[in-house]
Formats: structure tokens, C-alpha cells, sequence
């Protein structure tokens, strides 16, 4: 006959928190679900990549005749806070790992590789049209997203490393970052099992000039809009699937004034993400570009899995009082 | 092919007189009761409700609301009353079918259903030359004998069970898993494609009217809405229009109820709420989660009270456009108090039984966003319970006031009092049958099938109706009740309640119910003459009745469930309730190394 217990619904809510999964050149599906005020996420990205291009670099500026691979690990934080009421998001991320590959040039075969750490890169979102930050769990409790629309600005710091004797480094010797304007469109109820999303975040890329690309030459990029679209659908509350876009158009990268190709590629995937516990999330996807096989063309796919540990200090220490009221 | 062309003549035959006696007569009203399952005294707008409930509070400014109706304080005993005019315990329903105790299983008047010893209102008003409709809820009895087109409703569409879902026809237990419908006299086999109970109700009952619109006869209509009796099944546009309203918590509504309920003079200005029930927490020490997800069941129930007054617009909205509406007498009430008990963990609330696994399956969205929705099953809990009876003590199954009074409303073209008009005497749901018979022109046979009939125990509201007299009681009538054990017998102002401990004593308690309708102050110490007297009364209604208490009833382990009872003191223990104190600023100091 007591009033529920409302410690009852903690884990129910945290699971909630662990949506947020961010990454650096492509956003995951579900990335910009908003969250409790405070709700922490750090998330541990494992990727496997082949093409023609640099994947650590997000202008993808394409090698001609290479053939690239990569193992990329990416570590970051991010934390939930309200900013005028409004949900918002920091976080940093910082990719690692290895990347190798092979070019032909004049009936010569090149070998490159490079390991260490890239550039870090701060990330802002702020939701501008949606529902109010969910300043504590009876927000969360009512949340739906409905129509969200957020701004986002990302910046990288170029502190990665960089050697400038060959084209394949995983820092990119410049500044360069993102303005874009996540979406999320809730389609039916918001009942874990049945939600069911479209999502889009169309951006911008911008990027300075690297003035010591391959030994004094000047690298510079055109504005690159990049698109990312998911349709997404849980199948149970604990497992999702998304089927996924990817669309690139301009970038055009010139070499001392000499311009290649812009880009003008499309992408699809698909990931596949599971609550592990009430902390713990795994997402895995794959995304291939799809190339008209030209050796100037974009080509690249990609194999990613992701962990993310999600915690709040509130939802915490009352999983603490309810663990202890049953001993 | 010939036995129907025959029953058809037949039917014709037997019907063509009174037909023709209707067109002769002065034109007699239509008569629509309108019952809300489990809804509460102060649910509506015109008993002090902020839920809104525009189309009722528009039939109580066009009539009168009286503030002293008694129903009984479980659903079908209430039924039963209203359909057959006699006492629970000689028309079936000495106890609910599904709380049939040992000792009373097999004696007359404890069948569990309506029994055939009984006249049925329906019945007696077909007879007079009424056509007579049915929609909604039944909860009288589901043998072919017993369903709505057996017991005198020329069109129904009914649900036979006392509850279930609003979407499909998903009932409640593993034993008895699908809910049984009948349309028309028969037992349907699937629902229709759009069901939605309380739209679908509302749409058959338009549909049965329309049918027979423009042959003169006038029609009786027993709208039984299952809303809005949990689970609290609603349309998402329904859910979310009162998002955070409550989550100031019960205290605070009570309060705000009382307050319009005494400046609408529906309540004397004195008047005091009941206490908070021992067992429930203050919500002002809740934290605002706990309070937003208790708060939205109550959006919820307030949604689901909502869409019930939209679709009864409906129907008021329809009589109006076929021009009968001037010609039809509302009654609108709830069955009983509003319901507390937690009925789905009653049913499904053990792990490892058939009825868990049942819920697991059919019953198991329990995400407050699902709430609502098709499988999710939503109660508003005790706190609410007694938010819905406000001022009154306890609820449904209770015969505390918050168990057996509720809101009335009668409108239309029987009623000739000042629109508008409160009225404070004390009414009867068993008085609906004598009342619709005298506006019907029908009478009350003394037997049926050669077997005399049980006595009416209502009393005709004509009189009341008529503005002549302010009470059909005297002060000398007295009305009884007896549920699960829990029993009551109230005269004049004065009422002797027994109830099961915790909720009650385990022995008689005398309240004065003008002085005191919250029922707060136990005077049977004080007044062992009124006690006598009433008791007096209590073994009249006995042994008139054939009363058997129950040797089992589904109370009598609640004293070892709930929290030893304690008074409820405002503010106490001060501990939980201690503020931060803020010492003066310019005392303030870093501490020294």
C-alpha cells in the first residue's frame, strides 16, 4: 500500500543515460539523445577501416592508387549539463591507434605508417528546439524527444601526431572542426522497445591550412558537407538496430594550389547497439561508401565497436541505498 | 427459415399494441443513465474537480446535483440495486461473484449475479412500451439467462465482465484470460476493428438510437461506461493534459477540492477533510520523482474522466441534433467509491502462479511512457483513491463514506427545481428503479412468473424532483449496507459502521454525519443510545435481508499487511520535515588552519 518506491525506476533510468556515444568524424545513431543534468559517458571506440584515404583525417583527402588501413581506438568523456534550460552536451574524444598503408607511385610501391595519438576534439551541443533539459529524474521521467533540434560545434586541437614526410599521420598539423544541427524525430512512443527514430545531422567541416604537408607544401580544403542519417528501431528495450547514411559533397583539397576532386560520395551501414547492464552499452556497425571506382573516388569502409559506460552520482548512490536496503 | 418468419410475426404481434399505445399517449421522457465506473465524489467539475468535465457540469447547471447519493461500496451490488430496486442481499449480489465466501455459497441471494427472483428495470420499462438500450459494462451475471438481452434490454453491446482492457478483449487472470462481449444477445467472437470502450460504447448506443428514431416510442438507455475503472487505458491525446499538474502531490488537491466543494455550496463551509490514511506518505517530503511518476497516474485517471465527459458531449451532442434531448432525463453517478485497492497485484502480484505469467505476457508495460497503452496496467493508488472521494474517508470496498457516497446529477425534463440546484437529501441508487418507473408510467408487478417479487427498499425521487420535498427519506427510514463483511447502517444523520481492522476497528463506530462527514470523531462512547438504536436497525435490515457475514473475505489479513495504525499529524516527525538552517551571514567564517 506504500507509494512506489521511486528508487524502483532508478536503473530503468539509467539506462537511459548511456545513449551518448560520442565520436569524432561520423555520428553514431542515437548520438544526440539527451540525458539526465549531470550524466556522465565515457566511451571506448574500436575501429577497423580500409580505403584510399587517410581515416583519421576528416577532409578524407584521397591518396590515388592507395590502399590504407587502419586500427583506431578512440577514448573520450562526455557530460550532460542544461545551458537556459536547454540540454547540452560537452565532450572530448581523443582518437589512438594505428594506421598503415601502401601507394604506387611511378611503378614504386610506398609503405607508410603511423602510430600515437591524433588531435583531440572538443564537442558542444545544444538543443534548440525540443523538449527542456532534464534537470532531475522527474524530467527524465516525462522526456520525450518528439522534435529535436540541436546545434553542434565541434573543435580538433592539432596536437596529434604528425610527421610531414608522408601523407599518413593520425594529427592533421591544423585546426579544423564542425558546425551542424542534429535531429532527432521520434516516430510513435517513446516506450523502450518500441521507440522508434528518424535521425539526421547535416554539418559543415571546415579546415585550415596545413602549411607543412610533405615537406613545406600548403594543404588546404573547401568546406565539406557531410550528412548523417539513421532510421533507428529498438527490438527489444535493450537492443537496437539502425540503418544508416552517409552522404559527402565538396571538400575539395588542393596541394599548393593544385586541386584534386571534390568529394561527392554516399554512404550505407548499418549498427546494431545492446544494453549490457544498466551502465553498460555495445554498440557494432558496419558503413561502406559506395565508389564508382575511380582511383580518384572515395573509397572506404569501416567495422566499429563501441563500449560506453554511462554513470550518474544521483542514480548511484540510490542503486547503493537499494542494493544495501536488501541485505 | 419458417421457425424465424414466425417469431418475427410473433414478436410483431406482442409488440404492436403497445406501440400503438405509445403513439396515443402524451409523449414519455427518454430515460439515460450514465454510470462511471469507480468514479469518484469529487471527480467532476460541478462536485469540485479540476478535471474537466464540461458536458456533465453542462447536465448538472441543467439540473440538480444532490450531495447525499449512496450507491453501495462495490460495482455490481451497486448494479444490481440500480437494475432491480431490491437489496443486494435478496437480488443475487449478497456478495460479488468473485468474492463468494464459503458460507454463503449456494444460498438464495448469493448467486453472484442477478438472480431471476428479481423484476429488472429494463424489463418493466420494455413492457410499458420503451425501447430499452444497454452499452458498456455488466458485471450481472454471463449464462445466457442472465446477459443483458435476457434481462430485458432490446440492444446491447456489453461487456460481461467487471474488468478488463479498453483496447481488446484481454482480461485480468490465466483462469478466465479473455474478456466475454456480447452485442445484441449475443456472445461476440472478436471486437469490432476500431474498439475503444468508452468511444465504442458511445457509438453503439448512437447507432441503437438511430434505429429506431421516429417510431414513437420512447427509449431507455443504461450507458455503464467501464471508465474510468483501471487499468487506465486512454489515447495518447488524452494522456498529457495535465502533465505536472499533480505532482504537487494529494494533499494539496484534497485541499483545493474542499475548497471549491464549500464555495459551490456542495459542502458546508466547516467542513473538514478526512485524514490522510495512516499508510500514505505526506507528500511534501516525497522527492519530485516519486512525485511525477504518482502524479501521472492521476494525469492519467484525469485524462481517462476527460474523455468519458467528451463522449457523453457525444451523445448530449446527438440527442440535441435529433431533437430529444429536451425530452431526456439524465442520471449521472459513479457505482461506488473510487477505488484504492491495488487489483492487479491482488490478481497477478505472486511470482510463480499462473496469474503472474498471465501479466508477464498480457500485462507487463510498465514504462511510464507505455501507461495507457495496449498491456500496461495503471492504477492511481489509495493517495488518489482518496482524492476522488474528497472530503470523505477511505474508498471502494469500504463502507466508510469515501466507499458508498457519490456525486448524482439528474436532469431534464422530470426534474423542476431551480437549474442549477443542490440538493442535500439523502438518496439511494436502489431509489432509481420506483423513480424511473413513476416517470415511465410503469408500475411494479407483485409477481413474476407466478412467484411473488421481493419489495422495492427505494424510494421514488418524484417528490424531490418535483421541488415539492427536499429528502424521499424521513427521518425515521434508515438505509443499510453490508460488503466483504463490512456493514453500516445510517438514520438521519447518524451512521454505525463496523469494518475490518486497519481501516476500521473490528467494532461499531457512530459518526454524525452532519457534524462530522469526514467521519473523523468515533462517538460511540459518548452515545451508547444511538448506538443501541441503530443496532436496533442494523438486525431489522438482518433479518428482512437474510445478511450473512462472510466467513472469508479479502480484508481479513490487511490489519498484518499495512503499517500499524497511527494517527496522522500534520508535520510530524518535525525530524523529516527540518529545513537547512542558514546561519547569519556575517557569522560566517573559513575554518582556521
Amino acid at each position: 500500500m506504500r507509494p512506489v518506491a521511486p528508487v524502483r525506476w532508478i536503473p530503468a533510468l539509467l539506462a537511459a543515460l548511456c545513449v551518448l556515444s560520442p565520436r569524432v568524424a561520423e555520428a553514431q545513431a542515437r548520438y544526440y539523445w539527451k540525458s539526465l543534468d549531470g550524466a556522465n559517458v565515457v566511451p571506448v571506440i574500436f575501429e577497423v577501416l580500409s580505403g584510399n584515404a587517410n581515416p583519421a583525417d576528416p577532409a578524407h583527402t584521397v591518396v590515388p592508387g592507395s590502399t590504407v588501413s587502419g586500427t583506431i581506438g578512440m577514448a573520450g568523456y562526455s557530460r550532460m549539463f542544461s545551458l537556459f534550460d536547454r540540454g547540452a552536451m560537452a565532450a572530448i574524444i581523443v582518437p589512438m591507434g594505428h594506421i598503415s598503408g601502401e601507394s604506387r607511385l611511378a611503378g614504386n610501391t610506398f609503405f607508410q605508417s603511423a602510430n600515437g595519438f591524433g588531435d583531440p576534439m572538443i564537442e558542444l551541443v545544444v538543443n534548440v528546439v525540443g523538449p527542456p533539459a532534464q534537470k532531475n529524474l522527474a524530467d527524465v521521467v516525462r522526456y520525450e524527444p518528439g522534435f529535436s533540434l540541436d546545434v553542434l560545434a565541434d573543435l580538433a586541437f592539432p596536437i596529434g601526431q604528425y610527421s610531414n614526410s608522408q601523407p599518413l599521420n593520425l594529427g592533421q598539423n591544423r585546426w579544423y572542426g564542425r558546425l551542424g544541427l542534429p535531429v532527432v524525430w521520434q516516430l510513435g512512443p517513446w516506450v523502450p522497445g518500441e521507440r522508434t527514430t528518424v535521425e539526421a545531422l547535416p554539418a559543415l567541416w571546415w579546415f585550415a591550412a596545413n602549411t607543412d604537408y610533405l615537406s613545406g607544401k600548403t594543404l588546404t580544403t573547401d568546406l565539406l558537407f557531410q550528412l548523417d542519417g539513421h532510421v533507428t528501431r529498438d527490438l527489444t528495450s535493450s537492443l537496437w538496430v539502425s540503418l544508416d547514411i552517409l552522404w559527402y559533397l565538396g571538400g575539395t583539397t588542393a596541394i599548393n594550389g593544385v586541386a584534386g576532386d571534390k568529394l561527392a560520395n554516399f554512404g550505407i551501414g548499418a549498427t546494431a547497439g545492446y544494453q549490457i547492464t544498466e551502465n553498460l552499452m555495445l554498440t557494432a556497425g558496419y558503413m561502406m561508401l559506395v565508389s564508382s571506382g575511380s582511383p580518384n573516388s572515395l573509397q572506404m569502409d569501416r567495422f566499429t565497436v563501441s563500449l560506453l559506460y554511462g554513470w550518474h552520482s544521483l542514480v548511484e548512490g540510490a542503486r547503493r541505498l537499494e542494493e544495501n536496503s536488501k541485505k | 427459415m419458417r421457425t424465424f418468419v414466425g417469431l418475427v410475426g410473433l414478436a410483431a404481434g406482442l409488440t404492436a399494441p403497445a406501440m400503438s399505445l405509445a403513439a396515443d399517449a402524451p409523449r414519455r421522457p427518454n430515460i439515460v443513465i450514465i454510470l462511471g465506473d469507480d468514479l469518484g465524489y469529487s471527480d467532476m467539475g460541478a462536485f469540485g474537480s479540476e478535471i474537466k468535465t464540461p458536458n456533465l457540469d453542462a447536465l448538472a447547471a441543467n439540473g440538480t446535483r444532490f450531495t447525499n447519493f449512496y450507491t453501495h461500496a462495490s460495482c455490481s451490488p451497486t448494479r444490481s440495486m440500480i437494475l432491480s430496486g431490491v437489496d443486494t442481499h435478496v437480488n443475487g449480489l449478497g456478495n460479488m461473484d468473485e468474492m463468494m465466501a464459503p458460507n454463503q455459497r449456494g444460498i438464495p441471494g448469493y448467486e453472484g449475479h442477478l438472480n431471476t427472483r428479481v423484476a429488472t428495470l429494463p424489463q418493466l420499462l420494455r413492457d410499458s412500451g420503451y425501447h430499452t438500450y444497454m452499452v458498456g459494462k455488466w458485471h450481472l451475471g454471463k449464462s445466457p439467462d442472465l446477459i443483458p438481452a435476457a434481462r430485458g434490454f432490446e440492444r446491447d453491446f456489453s461487456l460481461l465482465d467487471g474488468a478488463g482492457s479498453y483496447w481488446d478483449m484481454t482480461n485480468l487472470s490465466a483462469a478466465s484470460p479473455k474478456s466475454i462481449y456480447t452485442e445484441d444477445g449475443k456472445y461476440l467472437s472478436a471486437l469490432p476493428s476500431d474498439f475503444y470502450a468508452t468511444k465504442t460504447y458511445t457509438d453503439k448506443l448512437i447507432g441503437f438510437i438511430d434505429a429506431n428514431h421516429g417510431d414513437g416510442k420512447p427509449f431507455f438507455a443504461y450507458v455503464a461506461h467501464q471508465a474510468p475503472h483501471d487499468p487506465y487505458h486512454l489515447p495518447r491525446d488524452w494522456r498529457s493534459r495535465h502533465v505536472g499538474e499533480y505532482d504537487k502531490g494529494w494533499d494539496a488537491v484534497r485541499q483545493e477540492r474542499l475548497k471549491r466543494q464549500i464555495a459551490s455550496g456542495i459542502l458546508p463551509k466547516d467542513t473538514d477533510l478526512s485524514e490522510r490514511m495512516w499508510f500514505l506518505s505526506d507528500p511534501v517530503v516525497l522527492a519530485p520523482v516519486a512525485r511525477a511518476l504518482l502524479g501521472k497516474k492521476m494525469e492519467l485517471y484525469a485524462g481517462m474522466v476527460e474523455n468519458l465527459d467528451f463522449h457523453v458531449g457525444r451523445l448530449v451532442d446527438h440527442l440535441k441534433q435529433i431533437g430529444e434531448y429536451d425530452n431526456t432525463v439524465f442520471i449521472v453517478f459513479g457505482d461506488n467509491g473510487a477505488e484504492g485497492t491495488d487489483l492487479f497485484a491482488m490478481i497477478s502480484g505472486s511470482p510463480g502462479t499462473l496469474n503472474y505469467l498471465f501479466a508477464a505476457q498480457n500485462w507487463s508495460k510498465t514504462h511510464p511512457n507505455a501507461w495507457g497503452d495496449p498491456g500496461s496496467y495503471v492504477a492511481y493508488g489509495p493517495m488518489w483513491a482518496q482524492v476522488s472521494m474528497t472530503p470523505f474517508s477511505q474508498y471502494k470496498g469500504w463502507v466508510a463514506e469515501g466507499g458508498i457516497r457519490n456525486a448524482l446529477i439528474v436532469s431534464g425534463p422530470a426534474v423542476k427545481r431551480v437549474k442549477g440546484d443542490i440538493n442535500h437529501g439523502v438518496m439511494h441508487a436502489a431509489d432509481i428503479m420506483p423513480t424511473l418507473l413513476e416517470i415511465a408510467g410503469a408500475s411494479y408487478p407483485k409477481t413474476q412468473g407466478g412467484q411473488a417479487l421481493p419489495p422495492l427498499i427505494g424510494k421514488s425521487w418524484g417528490p424531490v424532483l418535483s421541488g415539492k420535498v427536499e429528502s424521499p427519506r424521513t427521518e425515521a427510514d434508515y438505509l443499510a449496507w453490508e460488503i466483504f463483511g463490512n456493514h453500516a447502517v445510517r438514520q438521519g444523520d447518524w451512521k454505525l459502521r463496523w469494518e475490518w481492522k486497519p481501516f476500521g476497528k473490528g467494532e461499531w463506530e457512530l459518526f454524525n454525519l452532519k457534524d462530522d462527514p469526514a467521519e473523523r470523531k468515533d462517538l460511540a462512547a459518548a452515545r451508547p443510545d444511538k448506538v443501541k438504536a441503530l443496532l436496533a436497525l442494523w438486525d431489522d435490515y438482518v433479518r428482512a435481508n437474510n445478511v450473512i457475514l462472510p466467513s472469508r473475505t479479502i480484508f481479513e489479513t490487511l490489519e498484518g499487511q499495512l503499517p500499524k495504525r497511527t494517527p496522522v499529524d500534520a508535520g510530524y516527525p518535525p525530524l523529516i520535515y527540518k529545513k537547512q538552517f542558514v546561519p547569519p551571514q556575517d557569522m560566517v567564517v573559513e575554518p582556521k588552519p
